[in-house]
């Protein structure tokens, strides 16, 4: 009696704060979209777009950080927003495949924590693919979700890692030359 | 252990004079070490049990109620713990890892501005409708409420977190509260109990009581988790595992036996190792004998491996009219071992299962040795003492315990599930002959003991009275002694220091276990009468989660909602005075106490 009673007091109001909260995330969406419009020129490193039938699916396409062996290529990022967003982290992931210990090579998933656990709703979709582009300047290889790119920085094969992830770069993210 | 020392002297010296053993009946039985260690913890109390650990880091830190609480929910309520981590990183550290910023961000000075722009909703705002956490972070009340939502529902109460960036502050319990009870007066609810039951959740000191239906108590021991305890609801439970009381049987090894008695399977597995049904007639036919043909008794032989229908003629290794080709010799060894197992657990599962029988017996027993004692009270009037009745019975109920729950640890100590790369076969037997010897010594005094009881000593004359009587006395004072020394053996020869940390067994307590004592509850007082001003935001929050436990109380007759407000636990139960007068506080059976 005294633990958790309330679950069914709670149901009675679940519904309603569904739609609440689907309409406060669709006009944070928005307001991110008229964002992003003006702040294309800001940073050109990143390009924001929304599905057009879709507020809660967006793409991003990234510029490889300069001095990183990503430099030169351009990564696409897919977005996934939930319906407590932002209250909740989007999921991302990588379209383009990318050789870095931090993101899954088969699917694109990416091990960061503001995406999990250090997710703050004051974060917005432009400003993770911010941290997202820092990351890939700055690998965390203790947390390797790829293991063989990790091992090879763990192990101190910088240059190893280097030239992977340069070659998947070079193959996967650059525009083929005809 | 100095208890069980005391005890030992004490039965040695007591059994050459009975006078020596009336003493026992009437006088101290031990000098409690430390007193009580355990406390009972009811709804009504549940706040002011951690009055005090709250009182301590607030005046030693000089800090509010709500900042004290999330220091000791991030150190799990260990004061000591606390304290430590104070000494060693000192205080800016400590409050930061725990996300208490205690910087007030006083802009009275400026005026606010009339409206403020929220990071979440990205929405002007009017200041009025903003809320400034401490940390200094200031977002709209409908985006902290939402916030406050979402990470209530994710039970995160207890470490509801700023949403700005990198910030690691906790959220000012009472704004949580404020905010959330607007629009979800349950929810709001729902948060504070959670913050209350953080003390009982987080806190290896503390413990759910695990009776069903759940009393609402929990206990609180005060050094070593170890041990076997008593609610004041009556269930008595091992701290560690939270199951029934086990001892001499380690948590692990309960945990295994109950998972096994639980499951049939092995009694499925030898039905479907000693019986087939028979091709023909589809009877179950068991078998026996080593041969793999069997006939059932609707004359039909078939194949013992197979199934199959078979001729009759056969030689050991093939069987005329068929051709097996599954035949394995090992399949037959399983069967072999299957048959074995289960004789072995079923060996030790009869004699468990014997005395938690007889111990459900006895304990209905309890009313008519009463009975008896009365008409023999009315009778003699030389005889007026007859505590030892009642102690024997005591006596018999507390060695009933630990035989049964030394045959399951039994099986496991000496079978190969756990120890068997742990010692030699010789080793094995040698450890097993050395416990059985004085499993069966106990066994028999247990059940000399029981008969004595058990016997119409009403109708005797005064003289076989108190025969009896001394017979009683005695065979209490063996058996306890062979209780102890049993849980002696399998701590210093059985299992020996290696396996302790693995294998942990609470101690045996010549008493009992130790029933909770309900918390003396004057600490509230306490806080007020401190001499410190307490910031006048301690009483306005401390108020709804001292409503809490009035509000919820519907099945307790006892209406003790009034009480709260000076922090005193009413004294729920008056059953704990046994009959007999309590001296020889054996534990009972709760179905007697509550008869009684
Ligand atoms: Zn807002
Ligand atoms: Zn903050
Ligand atoms: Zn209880
Ligand atoms: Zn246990
Ligand atoms: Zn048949
Ligand atoms: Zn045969
Ligand atoms: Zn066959």
């Amino acid at each position: 009696m005294w633990k958790g009673i309330n679950t069914a007091l709670l149901g009675r109001h679940g519904y309603n704060r569904q739609i609440g909260l689907r309409k406060a995330s669709r006009a944070r969406l928005f307001k991110e979209y008229k964002e992003v419009q003006r702040e294309k020129v800001a940073d050109p490193d990143i390009q924001l777009t929304c599905d057009d039938n879709n507020i809660f699916k967006w793409t991003a396409l990234i510029k490889g950080p300069s001095e990183t062996p990503f430099e030169g290529g351009v990564f696409q990022l897919a977005f996934a927003v939930p319906e407590q967003y932002p209250l909740q982290p989007p999921q991302v992931r990588f379209l383009t495949k990318i050789f870095h210990p931090n993101v899954h090579f088969k699917t694109g998933e990416i091990c960061l924590d503001i995406l999990k656990n250090a997710w703050s709703p004051a974060w917005t979709l432009q400003s993770v693919c911010r941290a997202i582009i820092a990351l890939m300047a700055h690998p965390e290889p203790d947390s390797p979700l790829n293991c063989d790119s990790g091992n090879l920085l763990r192990s101190g094969d910088i240059r190893g890692y280097q030239s992977m992830a340069r070659m998947y770069t070079r193959l996967a993210a650059m525009p083929k030359k005809g | 252990m100095e208890d069980f020392l005391s005890d030992d002297d004490y039965y040695d010296s007591g059994r050459d004079s009975l006078d020596g053993l009336e003493n026992e009946d009437s006088g101290p039985q031990w000098v409690p070490s430390k007193g009580p260690t355990c406390k009972v913890i009811t709804k009504e109390s549940l706040l002011a049990a951690q009055r005090e650990d709250l009182r301590r880091v607030m005046e030693l830190l000089s800090l509010r109620e709500h900042h004290a609480r999330t220091l000791l929910i991030h150190h799990r309520w260990d004061v000591e713990k606390l304290f430590a981590v104070l000494v060693e990183k000192g205080k800016a550290c400590l409050f930061k890892e725990a996300g208490v910023s205690i910087v007030e961000h006083r802009d009275l000075d400026a005026p606010p501005p009339p409206t403020v722009m929220c990071d979440i909703c990205i929405e002007d705002v009017p200041s009025g409708e903003t809320t400034k956490m401490e940390c200094g972070h200031c977002f709209c009340n409908s985006c902290w409420t939402e916030h406050f939502i979402v990470k209530i529902n994710d039970g995160q109460s207890k470490r509801i977190k700023c949403m700005a960036h990198k910030c690691n502050a906790i959220c000012d319990e009472s704004v949580v509260r404020n905010l959330v009870s607007k629009t979800n007066p349950d929810l709001a609810e729902k948060f504070d109990r959670f913050l209350l039951e953080s003390y009982i959740e987080d806190n290896k000191r503390v413990k759910w009581c695990p009776s069903t239906p759940h009393c609402g108590n929990a206990i609180r021991i005060e050094d070593d988790q170890f041990c076997e305890v008593e609610c004041s609801c009556g269930s008595q439970f091992c701290f560690s595992c939270s199951s029934e009381a086990h001892s001499p049987c380690s948590c692990l090894m309960w945990e295994l036996w109950v998972k096994k008695c639980r499951d049939e399977s092995e009694t499925v597995n030898w039905i479907t190792v000693h019986t087939k049904s028979c091709p023909k007639c589809h009877k179950p036919v068991e078998k026996n004998g080593g041969c793999n043909l069997v006939s059932c008794i609707c004359g039909q032989a078939f194949c013992w491996l197979c199934g199959g229908a078979t001729g009759r003629d056969h030689t050991w290794s093939s069987i005329a009219g068929h051709s097996c080709g599954r035949y394995k010799a090992d399949r037959e060894k399983k069967a072999e071992r299957a048959k074995r197992d289960l004789y072995r657990y079923m060996h030790y599962h009869n004699r468990y299962k014997a005395h938690t029988d007889s111990f459900k017996l006895e304990s209905k027993l309890k009313g008519t040795i009463q009975e008896k004692v009365s008409i023999l009270e009315e009778k003699e009037s030389k005889l007026r003492d007859f505590s030892w009745v009642n102690n024997g019975l005591n006596r018999l109920f507390r060695s009933r315990r630990v035989l049964s729950y030394s045959y399951p640890f039994a099986f496991y100590m000496f079978g190969d599930e756990l120890f068997k790369d742990e010692m030699t076969n010789e080793e094995r037997e040698i450890k097993q002959n050395l416990f059985e010897d004085q499993q069966q010594q106990l066994e028999a005094n247990v059940e000399k003991l029981s008969k004595f009881l058990e016997a119409p000593f009403n109708q005797y004359d005064v003289d076989k009275v108190m025969e009896t009587r001394m017979q009683v006395i005695n065979l209490s004072g063996i058996t306890d002694t062979l209780c102890q020394k049993m849980y002696e053996c399998i701590e210093n020869d059985l299992l020996g220091p290696l396996q302790l940390g693995i294998h942990n067994i609470a101690p045996y307590r010549s008493k009992g276990i130790e029933r909770a004592s309900e918390l003396s509850v004057c600490w509230g007082d306490k806080v007020n009468n401190s001499g410190k001003p307490l910031p006048p935001h301690c009483g306005s929050t401390a108020d709804p989660l001292l409503m809490l436990g009035g509000t919820t109380e519907s099945d307790q007759p006892s209406g003790s909602g009034s009480s709260d407000e000076t922090g005193y636990a009413p004294r729920k139960r008056a059953k704990t005075n046994v009959p007999g007068g309590g001296r020889f506080d054996l534990n009972l059976p709760a179905d007697v106490v509550d008869r009684n």
